[in-house]
């Protein structure tokens, strides 16, 4: 009964300050937003790889897949001939491209032609149908057969010529066959297309090598029992498994990026949870003489306090049902940043995807939402039943400054700080992520604890540079701080955390970045790098070695050098491997060998007698010079000792280097992924790139770059890889901008009084908007320096453990100062949009009435 | 010095309050005048559009033959700043402010340096005996010093004319007195023009004259002899 009337005051309360109300929704509404949006994104993304891969495999059971590189056609035989199996089928996927004007990518599936049809859902256009049969058709060596999609595209039917980039150079195919929508004809947005396999390992210089089998099990007997017999019969280093288990080595590949973007959702929410804060101490501000009032008439603390957090809680439920709702519109655009990181940096193709809504994560997402709410009310709801109901109902006049500076919340502040830094700095990194993530949370909480004092302090040191600089409309604005640093300090909490990841992940970029262009000015240093993608690789588009031999005719080319670049499958994981003449390469980068005599192991490198690790795989799998690097190869097993470790970017999960005709006689792979150009002396390297161009042009599509563009090019994959987390920043700041808004509202309404008084004593309606921008810009000033103490503790953080755990890189420590000095007046600017209706409002105030406010 | 011709104020929409009604009034240099009359009267009324406020419905008010309500916000303000304080009964000081700041922050408003209008206030906080108190916040003070803080940040810059507004409604009788004794001195000091609303007949006894106000009309005014004085 209590409670329902207590209830209706709260209603009345909401009505009564619509647009805090509103603003502290949309805190609410926003972080949940992003980490709903988030999660939605992640799984939309893997949906769309699986759907992929379903619908690639139609109706097998069971598919074997090799890496990269593929395997010997010969295996298909033997699965054939295994009991159990119903039918297999070999398989080449190869993302190639056309020859027309400004089109992308198009999947080629290569497919035996008279078995495939079991497996496959093929439903052909009427026109189609004419053909007797048109797989039969495709069996000439110059049919493909399209989607109806791909065809309307380009106006393409039965007979019509569609010109491909191979690496044979250009050809040109026979459109024999349109197949619906439906099964292959569905995915990749249309962009798909069927060939023969045996054709296909020709035009895309393949050797005798697949990619896939896929099969069935015949009726009596298992999947579980078949992948057992195969497993036994086939050589070790293939993966056999229904083609759901392939999602998990895709979900491992974006592991990465899906941790960066859950921790800085996270922060969203966490800069929610200040906006809570925020908005309830000045509600309780607001209502403190009504509290008095409940207080006096027998409303007893518990019911105060359970007020304000049911309050808290139906916030919380309204604003994550908003938020909920953002989210799923949010994850349309998260989704295709991430696909587009996956294909750009993990060379995974999707097929767009509607996002997918799952209720779990809905009903995660709110709960989490609400209890944010809770969390962020819980400390003003308990301030607001500890109440003296007397000091309540007398005037406001008096009000005491708030005692937040006392010596226990500093001291525990500082211990919290140095608690996480010390367990950052010497803890173990054997306790994972997410505890060393906690490590982080410490000091951001010990921060936190410190605000008040910090913002008080830093307003007292303000003070007489703004009574210097904006006389006393500068010295009210920064006391109006010191008066309420707990006000202010929610608000500087907000910035700061926004702020903080806004300058770590800076700080972290720009020392990636830095760390990653001083390592490839040591080791890319051809004149010219050929690329068969424009995106850092191609796992299915290959060169033919006879392009550099082409090339090396050129005119000015001194040497080409070619290069295969491939994952292989590697403990549980994948890691990259670099396959390359080593003799060219030691002799243009000296003084990269670490652990061992250089002169020594570059001999037997180039003899192929073993091979150079990345120094984050050493970290990685705890290995070192002496010990022996294994992998499964289609001759069987590879085996050779690691000479000599090498600082290198190139993959987070780690990467192997070692002589391109040792990786050749094992995987019977001669497929080319990059050419490195050298120009002779004296040659402009402009001149041979456009000769190159020339030679390359019509022939293979193919992306030809200077050294400084190749830099560049990488540099820019790097910062695609963050753009996920600005955005979310952004996001994060905004929700702190609403913060400012909110805090000046009531800090305007606290002091109605005063700036009615300020009026009436001649202070003029420009000198009153003064005041308030300028308490503006001292907020975000307090929110600057406390994000970048936090920030700095975060970079610490991000270089010190997350980029060795994640990456196993070393990434050296960098100080964000051009980021810091670009922020404050991005901040101040923030700030000074986001006190503009509340000085409005200030301006605004009935002098007359204000005066006789209580 | 002051004039009012006419005015009359009225507030809402439908149900029309006359809060003060034909008004007419005229307040000589130096004169101190008090008025008084039940709640609901109009006094307050009557402060808000002599010092600029407010605006009246009808009527002019006039401050040294300068018509107030032609005046726009900020021309109305800065008439404020040079021609009237004013002094409130809930003393109305900046909580975040030194006595030192509340005194000087109208100078330091109206764009004198800081240096200089410290000086000034330093000087005000002597003649109202608050020296010693300069670096003190109003928590930190009794009910009357705020009131004597008060009163020297409305007369900091001299002002012809002292609107003051219960001055001793906050105060007990002892510190009344002397807040009423601290304005004859300045009065004769300054010649300042006071008016003062107060429902306290001994505050108005400190006045030349009394007019007394009902329902929004002035329906008294007599001069406070020196027998009206003693009777008391």
């Amino acid at each position: 009964m209590m409670l329902s009337s207590l209830a209706s005051i709260t209603w009345k309360q909401w009505r009564q300050h619509r647009l805090r109300t509103a603003l502290t929704l949309l805190g609410i509404a926003l972080g949940v937003a992003v980490y709903f949006a988030v999660r939605t994104a992640n799984v939309t993304l893997l949906s769309s790889l699986t759907i992929t891969i379903e619908k690639m495999a139609g109706k097998a059971t069971l598919q074997i897949v090799g890496d990269e590189g593929g395997f010997p056609e010969a295996i298909w035989e033997t699965v054939k001939d295994t009991p159990g199996v119903h039918i297999a089928q070999p398989v080449i996927e190869v993302l190639a491209n056309t020859a027309f004007e400004d089109e992308g990518s198009l999947m080629i599936v290569g497919v035996d032609m008279l078995g495939d049809r079991e497996l496959r859902e093929y439903q052909f256009d009427e026109a189609g149908e004419e053909i007797a049969d048109p797989l039969v058709a495709l069996a000439q060596p110059d049919s493909i057969m399209i989607s109806r999609k791909f065809a309307e595209k380009h106006q393409l039917k039965d007979g019509d010529k569609l010109p491909l980039f191979t690496a044979q150079g250009k050809k040109e195919f026979v459109v024999r066959g349109i197949f619906k929508p439906a099964g292959l004809g569905e995915i990749f947005d249309g962009q798909i297309a069927v060939m023969d396999v045996f054709n296909a390992q020709f035009v895309f210089n393949r050797g005798r090598n697949i990619d896939r089998i896929d099969l069935m099990n015949e009726s009596g007997v298992s999947v579980d029992e078949l992948q057992q017999r195969l497993r036994t019969r086939l050589p070790a280093g293939l993966e056999i498994g229904p083609p759901s288990s392939r999602g998990k080595g895709i979900e491992n590949s974006v592991a990465a990026m899906k941790i960066g973007m859950t921790i800085t959702s996270f922060i969203a929410l966490l800069v929610g949870v200040f906006i809570i804060f925020n908005s309830f101490s000045i509600a309780v501000n607001q209502r403190w003489k009504e509290i008095g009032i409940l207080r006096a008439l027998g409303v007893e603390r518990p019911n105060v306090q359970c007020m304000f957090l049911v309050e808290a809680a139906l916030m919380g439920m309204l604003g994550s049902a908003v938020g909920i709702g953002l989210g799923f519109f949010l994850a349309i655009g998260a989704e295709r940043v991430m696909s587009q990181i996956a294909a750009q940096l993990f060379s995974y193709v999707t097929t767009q995807q509607p996002p997918v809504f799952r209720w779990d994560y809905a009903v995660t997402s709110f709960v989490i939402g609400v209890i944010s709410s809770v969390i962020g009310a819980w400390l003003p709801a308990r301030a607001a039943a500890r109440l003296n109901p007397v000091l309540a109902l007398h005037n406001i006049e008096t009000r005491q400054s708030e005692n937040v500076l006392g010596k226990p919340r500093i001291i525990a502040g500082i211990l919290l700080v140095l608690t996480g830094w010390a367990l950052i700095a010497f803890g173990p990194a054997s306790v994972g992520l997410s505890l060393q993530f906690s490590y982080s949370v410490l000091i951001i909480f010990g921060l936190v604890l410190l605000l008040p004092a910090l913002a008080a302090l830093t307003a007292r040191a303000l003070r007489p540079l703004m009574d210097r600089l904006f006389g006393s409309e500068g010295v009210i604005a920064v006391d109006s701080m010191i008066q309420s640093p707990r006000r202010t300090s929610a608000t500087v909490g907000a910035l700061m955390i926004g702020l903080s990841f806004v300058f770590s992940m800076g700080a972290y970029v720009r020392s990636y970045q830095k760390t990653v262009s001083d390592w490839m000015d040591r080791i890319v240093n051809a004149d010219i790098i050929i690329n068969t993608s424009e995106n850092a690789r191609s796992r299915t588009n290959h060169f033919s070695e006879d392009l550099g031999k082409t090339l090396a005719a050129i005119p000015g080319v001194r040497r080409v050098e070619n290069i295969r670049f491939l994952f292989l499958p590697y403990a549980d994981d994948s890691v990259a491997l670099i396959a390359l003449d080593m003799d060219g390469w030691f002799a243009r980068v000296k003084d990269v060998v670490e652990g061992a005599d250089e002169d020594e192991v570059k001999d037997k490198i180039i003899r192929g007698e073993g091979v150079l690790v990345a120094r984050n795989f050493v970290a990685r799998y705890h290995l070192g010079v002496g010990d022996r690097l294994r992998f499964q190869t289609p001759t069987g097993p590879f085996d050779f000792p690691i000479l000599g470790v090498i600082e290198d970017y190139t993959s987070e999960k780690g990467a192997v280097f070692f002589e391109r005709e040792l990786y050749k006689r094992y995987w019977n792979d001669p497929a080319v992924d990059i050419i490195d150009v050298m120009v002779t002396p004296g040659a402009e390297v402009a001149t041979v790139k456009q000769a190159v161009t020339r030679a390359v042009k019509g022939q293979h599509r193919a992306f030809i770059y200077t050294n400084a563009e190749y830099k560049k090019f990488i540099m820019d994959l790097i910062n695609g890889f963050f753009v996920l987390n600005y955005m979310q920043m952004t996001v994060a700041i905004i929700i702190a901008a609403l913060g400012i808004v909110n805090t000046l509202i009531i800090s305007v309404a606290e002091r109605k009084r005063e700036l009615g008084v300020l009026r009436a004593i001649g202070g003029l309606r420009s000198q009153v908007r003064k005041m308030i921008l300028l308490e503006a810009a001292a907020i975000a000033i307090v929110g600057v320096l406390s994000g970048t103490l936090a920030g700095v503790f975060n970079t610490y953080f991000l270089v010190r453990t997350a980029a060795h755990m994640i990456g196993g890189f070393t990434i050296p420590f960098r100080f964000p100062l051009t980021i810091v000095l670009v922020a404050l007046p991005v901040a101040l600017g923030i700030a000074l949009l986001a006190a503009w209706w509340p000085a409005r409002k200030a301006v605004n105030l009935k002098v007359v009435e204000a005066i006789g406010y209580e | 010095m002051i004039e009012l011709q006419n005015v009359s104020r009225s507030f809402g929409d439908a149900k029309l309050v006359q809060a003060l009604n034909q008004v007419n009034l005229r307040l000589a240099q130096g004169e101190r005048v008090a008025v008084m009359g039940p709640s609901g009267s109009g006094k307050s009324t009557l402060l808000n559009l002599i010092c600029g406020l407010d605006e009246p419905s009808t009527g002019a008010i006039k401050i040294d033959n300068v018509d107030i309500a032609s005046l726009d916000d900020d021309s109305r303000t800065r008439l404020r700043r040079q021609k009237i304080g004013m002094i409130f009964q809930t003393f109305n000081l900046l909580p975040t402010l030194t006595a030192l700041e509340n005194v000087s922050l109208p100078l330091r408003l109206n764009g004198v340096a800081k240096k200089d209008a410290e000086q000034r206030a330093t000087a005000m906080l002597q003649k109202v005996g608050l020296a010693g108190r300069a670096a003190h916040r109003p928590d930190q003070m009794s009910g009357g010093e705020r009131q004597r803080i008060a009163i020297a940040r409305a007369l900091i810059f001299a002002p012809p004319v002292l609107l003051a507004d219960e001055p001793t409604g906050n105060l007990d009788s002892k510190t009344g007195e002397e807040i009423l004794a601290l304005l004859d001195e300045l009065h004769r000091e300054f010649n300042t023009t006071i008016l003062m609303v107060t429902h306290n007949e001994e505050a108005a006894l400190h006045c030349d004259r009394v007019i007394r106000l009902r329902d929004g009309q002035i329906i008294s005014s007599s001069a406070v002899t020196a027998r009206t004085a003693e009777g008391q």
